[in-house]
């Protein structure tokens, strides 16, 4: 029999800002983008009374709850308490994985056998408690999915576990928006199915989901009935990396487009080198101010140079961006990512060689932004993680979840 | 028009230019071998408009001069399944029914008018010159792997010609390895310099033998290989080839010596614990000791050898791919190689120690990865 944990920091982001500072207890808090097209990214239970939610436009929440205390968020120190907790859980557990900046699965399988798996997670979660002093909610059950709704339901700062055999029953009340397939799209399609509760799912034939909802009913059908076979992974590789950015105001400015490009190219190209990665395959992606989303990708011969591959982000943009239109936001994906170091060409300039040695080299010493291309420095919050440390990318206070 | 010829005779000479025909054509008439009889000799060829290949046959017996294009594949398929025997063709020029009698029984198909088969390229304002056939099979033997893919620069894709008065330079790229093949026992009365596909290469490389004796003729756009009763007639690449001997490097303090043997089948063992798309080697070397190492993350795999050798030069490491340093040390004979390199970005220089042959010399370069 398996057990796994999955545990949950509530309202990591502000949890965080009120260690730091204590005036914030008991006031309604919103994390997030204080721009037009900022969203709110983190909000405390106070907040949440007044139907504030996150990935909600912080213009709509501010109307909702217009004495919320408003912070832009600050992703470095987020990252810094949640790798205190990841410490404590790496000492604790043999087997865990770690899916964002506040959540995580540990495997505790046979851990019953001489200890107890519920009475080593409570341990476990006191002792996240009293040494970070951030609230934590855990669920106990046979599988990733169970447990992960069953976090949702103990929240906030409380645990819950799902014994065996009571999976179906415990999930049967609940809403189906609480399996975590389902996002808006395929919830209002299940309403419109008079499907509201799991219940209805579990008394549906598996075969009626899969007409709906192809592949995806047949998994939304197994969850809704407590089956989930996926394994904890502790470390996933990479299969890309991308950056893009969405505009304060939509643009036309072709300058300030290709400026922008500029910048994503070579810090994500820089990115790939630090890691020892080439990549394969750019894409880059334009949506226009009616939301309308179009991608161009190209297959390249591998690499991880600057001189190759930003003129090619740049010759597909301008193969994409063809309509006479505001655009809302534009990005670029590596994708095809093997290990290994750029091979030098014959033909290449050794001078160049150099030149990109060495910037490489200062970046590494003062920064992502100490050294860049003049054209790309209207760009100014390119991101600054380490895509290839098997860590999930911390969020940015101002990006939609 | 009719023939007798032997089964053999015939299958070897379309064997020879076989090689020409593509798989598939956008002019039907280049499915088919050309074959022209003249009082004893039957001239066959094969094409594919950028390369026209010719060889003679003689024929045991022969009647009615005439021409005709034969079907080729049906012809060298019924070829294959005899043994040795006379065969005789009657072929009626007006209708082109060809009519093959075997030992076994007759054989009936149809052929194609031979006006429609493409003329050979003219070659006009030749130059010509006279070389062993033991220099062509060795440039290409070590040139052609060398060669690029790359359709955006075609010039790399073949082998660089370049003959002068004091010696015959073959020269192929792909922008991450080099090799420079130089014969000082063949000279040319006249430089010049042209750049051959890698289709030709491969069709000589099939057929000429080291005793063989050949001319070359060529102008700008096209050459003309003779040997034996060949005759391979093809279209040049068009382009300037790079200007390759710029890119190499003169000074090279860094001198390793080491068996070649040795290196190889380390390298070979170590490569297969790398990346399997990178295929990357970390080369290693301090005081006399060359170590070679491989790792690939995804699957925790790691190797390390140590071989010794003789080096002078300060400490380095450096990084290739080892496909690249294994099909050179593989297209190389002797017993010791040298690697000059100057710093871990800058090309490694492959060269032999020792030659079987005064009159060759033999310069493999190979670009570096970028290592941490």
């Amino acid at each position: 029999m398996r057990a796994v944990m999955h545990m949950d920091l509530d309202t990591f982001f502000v949890s965080c800002e009120r260690l730091m500072d204590r005036r914030l207890i008991g006031k309604p808090v919103m994390i997030g983008g204080t721009s037009d097209r900022g969203v709110v990214a983190a909000c405390s239970y106070e907040a949440r009374k007044y139907g504030v939610h996150s990935a909600m436009p912080m213009r709509m929440a501010k109307q909702l709850c217009p004495d919320a205390i408003i912070l832009r968020g600050n992703s470095g120190v987020y990252s810094k308490f949640s790798n205190m907790v990841t410490d404590i859980i790496k000492e604790e557990v043999p087997l865990y994985e770690k899916t964002s900046v506040d959540e995580f699965y540990a495997d505790l399988t046979g851990m019953d056998r001489f200890y107890g798996c519920h009475k080593f997670a409570s341990e476990l979660r006191q002792r996240i408690i009293k040494e970070t002093m951030l609230p934590i909610s855990f669920g106990l059950s046979q599988n990733k999915t169970v447990s992960k709704i069953a976090t949702g339901e103990a929240k906030p700062n409380n645990e819950i576990e799902v014994s065996k055999g009571t999976e179906k029953t415990f999930l049967a009340p609940l809403s189906v928006k609480k399996i975590p397939m389902v996002g808006d799209k395929t919830y209002r399609t299940l309403c419109d199915l008079g499907v509201k509760r799991i219940k209805t799912i579990q008394e549906m034939p598996i075969e009626v989901m899969e007409k709906v909802f192809g592949k995806n009913g047949i998994m939304i059908w197994k969850k809704a009935n407590g089956i989930d076979n996926s394994p904890v992974i502790p470390y996933q590789e990479r299969k890309s990396i991308s950056t893009e950015r969405t505009f304060d105001k939509d643009t036309i400015d072709t300058v300030k487009l290709e400026g922008i490009l500029t910048a994503i190219a070579e810090n994500l190209v820089y990115q790939l080198r630090r890691g020892n990665k080439l990549t394969a395959c750019i894409t880059v992606k334009i949506r226009y101010s009616d939301f309308q989303t179009y991608t161009l990708q190209k297959r390249i011969p591998y690499s991880a140079s600057d001189n190759t591959i930003i003129p090619l982000v740049m010759e597909l943009y301008r193969k994409l961006y063809q309509r006479r239109m505001l655009v809302r936001l534009i990005g670029v994906r590596f994708s095809h990512l093997v290990e290994g170091g750029h091979q030098i060409n014959l033909f290449d300039d050794s001078n160049t060689i150099k030149l990109y040695q060495a910037m490489d080299h200062i970046r590494e010493r003062y920064g992502d932004r100490s050294i860049m291309r003049a054209s790309g420095m209207g760009a100014k919050s390119i991101s600054r993680w380490n895509p290839f440390n098997g860590e999930p990318p911390p969020l940015l206070a101002n990006r939609r979840r | 028009m009719n023939f007798i010829v032997s089964s053999s005779t015939l299958r070897k000479g379309l064997q020879q230019i076989g090689g020409v025909l593509n798989a598939s054509n956008s002019l039907p008439i280049l499915d088919n071998f050309l074959f022209e009889l003249s009082g004893q000799d039957l001239t066959i060829s094969a094409s594919d408009i950028e390369n026209t290949m010719r060889t003679k046959v003689v024929v045991d017996e022969g009647k009615e001069d005439g021409k005709v294009a034969v079907p080729a594949k049906l012809l060298m398929d019924i070829l294959k399944n005899f043994a040795d025997q006379p065969l005789s063709f009657s072929i009626d020029t007006g209708n082109f029914g060809i009519e093959i009698s075997s030992d076994y029984g007759k054989y009936k198909l149809v052929g194609q008018n031979a006006g429609d088969f493409p003329k050979g390229q003219e070659l006009e304002n030749a130059n010509e010159i006279t070389i062993s056939g033991d220099i062509i099979v060795n440039a290409i033997d070590k040139c052609l792997f060398a060669t690029g893919n790359d359709d955006l620069r075609p010039v790399m894709s073949g082998v660089f010609f370049e003959f002068s008065e004091d010696k015959l330079n073959f020269v192929a790229t792909d922008a991450h390895k080099l090799v420079k093949y130089t014969r000082t026992d063949g000279v040319a009365n006249k430089s010049a310099d042209f750049i051959l596909p890698k289709k030709p290469l491969n069709l000589l490389k099939q057929n000429i033998t080291s005793e063989d004796s050949i001319s070359i003729n060529y102008n700008d756009t096209t050459v003309r290989f003779s040997f034996n009763e060949i005759e391979l007639t093809s279209r040049l690449i068009d382009g300037k080839y790079p200007n390759y001997e710029a890119v190499i490097p003169v000074e090279n303090p860094n001198v390793l010596t080491v068996d070649r043997i040795s290196f190889l089948n380390s390298l070979k063992r170590v490569s297969i614990f790398s990346n399997k798309t990178t295929h990357q080697v970390r080369l290693k070397v301090a005081g006399s000791e060359l170590s070679i190492s491989a790792e690939d993350l995804d699957f925790s795999n790691e190797a390390k050898e140590r071989l010794t050798c003789n080096y002078v030069g300060d400490d380095i490491e450096i990084g290739f791919n080892s496909k690249f340093l294994l099909e050179m040390l593989n297209h190389l004979t002797c017993n010791e190689v040298i690697l000059e390199m100057s710093e871990p970005n800058k090309a490694g220089i492959l060269l032999p120690v020792d030659k079987e042959n005064d009159s060759e010399k033999i310069l493999m370069l190979v670009m570096p990865v970028m290592i941490r």
